[in-house]
């Protein structure tokens, strides 16, 4: 008996050595599609600058992987009743990467650098309302707003560009290089085209993680490449691999396709400033004349979700409004009845998206079916960006990524004069329901406010959304602890290398 | 040859490089879009693209920023920062460099490897089986995309076979097995155009310099064909071989630019494409001059080795 015990013990501890030993250490090889755009939180717009922050800076509060509002930095937190005041209290173990312990004046300096003019910060929407932000004591924050917002608390964890900076990397000028937080890992190298080292950060406040000693991101720009990288061992991870490939790797089983809806939509953006499009029949028969399944297969090669509204399928507020069926006779009638027969429009891809330049073929085919002459006008990034927020197109293709709340999908696009308004879009109505949506406290209250604004919004078609799109990470089967997610963060907090 | 033609030859440089540096100042600004947009993306508004501008010295006249451009460059030996990544672009364009001349290099060395045996075996029978063969490699040589070969070759050697890795670049100095099974796959995507771009040049040089009298008569002495080839007929072809080894130096430091993408090869290429899509002028900027200059002085190389295999010529 006591020897079985022995033996027992013993296997015990070996089984548990082994675990441990399989959990910790090792270096990540992932293959990443872009270079950040910068690393300073409060200037990038970048995704493929946030998903290197999201491994470095935290948030108050985080999203778990089923979109929820969750603590990090801040342990609790609570609104008054005329909803103005929102106190935060922080955890008191937290200690960013260069040693020193986490305070409120932290949160302070990093919220206030996002709002002053003087940065130029284009994220400071994020905090939009926000009129004082100060710290009562050393772990209390108090934001103060000008009127109520239940949607800020998403807002404060949707991404890294709300992430909490230590104010020696601004003091220093190393905020765009290597920002220093408190989160899992720390920025040790970055060589631009290149690769981003990423070491463990010693201070982490969550006991035992992470269990990686370095992720190195490598950045291979074609996909194709990234994709022969991952069949032949070159990698561990890849942030993505070409649409069609991905049937052909699921089929493998030395790797991993771990894939989820995101929340992201692809649309159309049409300019309701120029004429016939200004016409909202016009708008609508667009909407009629194309067959989304077909340009989700086409564009996506199946990876995406046809869908007639922008909120997915995996997100609790999707209301699958779909009032469009594929009609092409409909669209030339609502065209006859505009009295826009035979019209010619331009649709602007952009080559930074592939995937924008194939949906722009398609609905250039689908389109001249109903005796619109569509011409394509591809443009790279940089010009692209200027023409559409100059307001020089009569359509767009493209997609808005990272949205959580229903106010992240209606209020900046569409509501009269907002910044991100690009198509001219005005609607007295949906502005004021946008309002109330931000302001209403209820749940059900909210629910059927933006039912509401869903249901103005695709009638009139400023937008023609598309698709919902896969958010879709492949890696070897020894990878564990990852999770590909529907905001598209990419967190190796809990990642391991079991081999 | 003499200092003074070196001197002439040197002062010359410097003056095609100001003219280009003014040059690419003057077009840089033209392109449409901003770095600051580029930073902000869709969520640029006219005020923050302007802060932004602003901070970066963008909102001062031209010849200003200029100035203060060059004299960085003249008096500090500093080409400034990045204005995307902040980082610094002496450390970037140096480290960039050996990275592409290396790259560059290797693939001339597969490039002459292919040319010299092809194009000299194509010259001796014209018109033969190993002519054809060598008019048809080359032929599908000059026709075959680099971007495709390249893809062709990771797919075969690093994803079927798995001998060779599939991207990235090893420093020599991290071991000379490894800096070689990464540099061997985009040296022979890029050499391999090369070498059939210059196996016509050989092939041609040859058949001229082998229908000349003082070969006939090399023959007729009664030379063994190979002495007539390599001591008479190759020593006179190549002068014309040399120059146009000297061009295809230069074509294949631009021609790597889309090698670079492929492989994930962090040289000077990668660097000023994306620059250009960042619009990150100073650093684009530096990287133009380095490609300018670099033409420059593999051009200079080329004409200075003519004297040593042509005795006649002498730049007095």
């Amino acid at each position: 008996m006591k020897r079985m015990l022995s033996i027992l013990i013993t296997l015990l501890a070996l089984g548990l050595s082994s675990s441990l030993a399989q959990n910790s250490g090792g270096t990540l090889i992932a293959a990443w599609a872009q270079d950040p755009v910068g690393l300073d939180p409060h200037i990038t717009s970048a995704y493929s600058s946030f998903q290197i922050l999201e491994n470095v800076l935290d948030t108050l509060v985080t999203l778990d992987a089923e979109q929820n509002v969750t603590p990090s930095l801040a342990e609790s937190w609570s609104v008054s009743e005329d909803g103005l005041t929102w106190t935060f209290t922080l955890r008191q173990d937290v200690t960013f990467s260069n040693g020193r312990a986490f305070t409120a004046d932290d949160v302070v300096f990093t919220f206030n650098r996002m709002l002053d003019p003087e940065t130029g910060s284009g994220n400071a929407y994020l905090l939009a309302g926000v009129t004082d932000v100060s710290a009562a004591d050393a772990y209390t924050v108090v934001l103060t707003l000008d009127a109520p917002n239940p949607s800020l608390l998403g807002k404060l964890g949707v991404n890294k560009a709300v992430g909490i900076i230590a104010r020696e990397s601004v003091e220093d000028g190393s905020i765009n290089t290597q920002p220093i937080g408190t989160g899992p890992f720390m920025i040790t190298d970055f060589q631009p085209g290149v690769k981003v080292m990423l070491e463990k950060n010693p201070e982490y406040w969550q006991d035992g993680l992470p269990y990686l000693d370095a992720i190195e991101a490598r950045i291979i720009t074609d996909e194709s490449v990234r994709r022969s990288a991952l069949v032949s061992g070159d990698v561990d991870w890849a942030i993505s691999v070409p649409a069609q490939s991905v049937s052909e790797l699921s089929a493998r089983d030395d790797l991993v396709v771990d894939s989820v809806p995101a929340g992201a939509y692809w649309y159309i953006g049409v300019n309701t400033t120029r004429d016939p499009l200004s016409d909202a029949k016009v708008r609508q028969a667009i909407s009629y004349a194309i067959n989304r399944e077909q340009i989700a297969e086409a564009a996506a090669f199946g990876n995406a979700e046809a869908t007639q509204d922008p909120i997915p399928s995996s997100n609790a507020w999707n209301y699958g409004y779909a009032p469009y069926e594929y009609n092409p006779e409909k669209a030339k009638e609502l065209l006859a009845e505009a009295g826009a027969e035979g019209m010619s429009m331009e649709i602007m891809p952009t080559t930074q998206y592939e995937e924008s330049i194939r949906v722009a073929q398609v609905l250039q085919a689908q389109l001249s079916a109903v005796g619109i002459n569509a011409t394509i006008r591809t443009l790279e990034w940089a010009e692209w960006l200027e023409e559409e927020g100059a307001g020089n197109y009569d359509t767009y293709v493209c997609s808005w990524n990272g949205l959580v709340d229903p106010d992240d999908f209606f209020y900046a696009q569409h509501k009269t004069g907002e910044v991100f308004n690009f198509t001219g879009y005005s609607n007295p109505s949906v502005d004021e329901l946008l309002q109330q949506g931000r302001t209403a406290q209820d749940r059900g209250e909210r629910e059927g406010i933006y039912a509401e604004i869903n249901r103005v919004i695709v009638d009139e078609a400023p937008y023609v959304y598309l698709y919902n799109p896969l958010n879709i990470n492949v890696y070897q089967t020894y990878v564990k602890g990852y999770q590909a997610r529907a905001d598209q963060a990419i967190r190796f907090v809990e990642t391991y290398l079991d081999n | 040859m003499n200092a003074r033609y070196l001197f002439q030859r040197l002062s010359t440089l410097l003056l095609v490089l100001i003219g280009v540096s003014i040059l690419t100042f003057l077009i840089i600004p033209l392109i449409p879009g901003s770095p600051a947009r580029v930073k902000l993306g869709v969520q640029a508004t006219d005020e923050t693209v302007a802060v932004l501008e602003k901070q970066l010295g963008l909102d001062r006249p031209l010849p200003v920023q200029y100035w203060d451009w060059l004299s960085g460059i003249v008096f500090r030996a500093d080409f400034g920062t990045s204005l995307i990544s902040d980082k610094s672009i002496s450390e970037e364009v140096s480290r960039r460099l050996p990275a592409t001349l290396q790259l560059a290099l290797m693939a001339l060395v597969v490039g002459l490897i292919i040319a010299l045996p092809a194009g000299i075996i194509a010259a001796l029978k014209p018109g033969g089986k190993l002519d054809l063969g060598a008019s048809i490699f080359s032929q599908i040589g000059v026709s075959i995309p680099d971007f495709w070969m390249g893809i062709l070759l990771i797919l075969l050697f690093a994803e079927t076979l798995q001998w060779l890795p599939s991207s990235g670049f090893v420093p020599i100095t991290q071991g000379v097995l490894a800096w070689l099974s990464h540099i061997i796959l985009p040296a022979i995507t890029a050499g391999l155009i090369s070498g059939a771009i210059m196996t016509r040049f050989v092939r041609s040089a040859m058949l001229e310099v082998l229908n000349q009298d003082y070969v006939r008569t090399a023959r007729s002495k009664g030379l063994a064909e190979k002495t007539v080839v390599t001591k008479h007929a190759l020593r006179n072809a190549a002068i014309s071989i040399v120059t146009i080894v000297g061009l295809q130096m230069a074509t294949l430091l631009s021609a790597v630019v889309v090698v670079e993408i492929i492989f994930a090869w962090p040289g000077l290429g990668s660097l000023a494409l994306n620059s250009t899509l960042q619009r990150d002028y100073p650093m684009l900027q530096a990287s133009v001059l380095l490609f300018a200059t670099a033409f420059a002085v593999i051009n200079l190389i080329t004409d200075l080795s003519y004297v040593l295999l042509d005795p006649s010529v002498d730049y007095a």
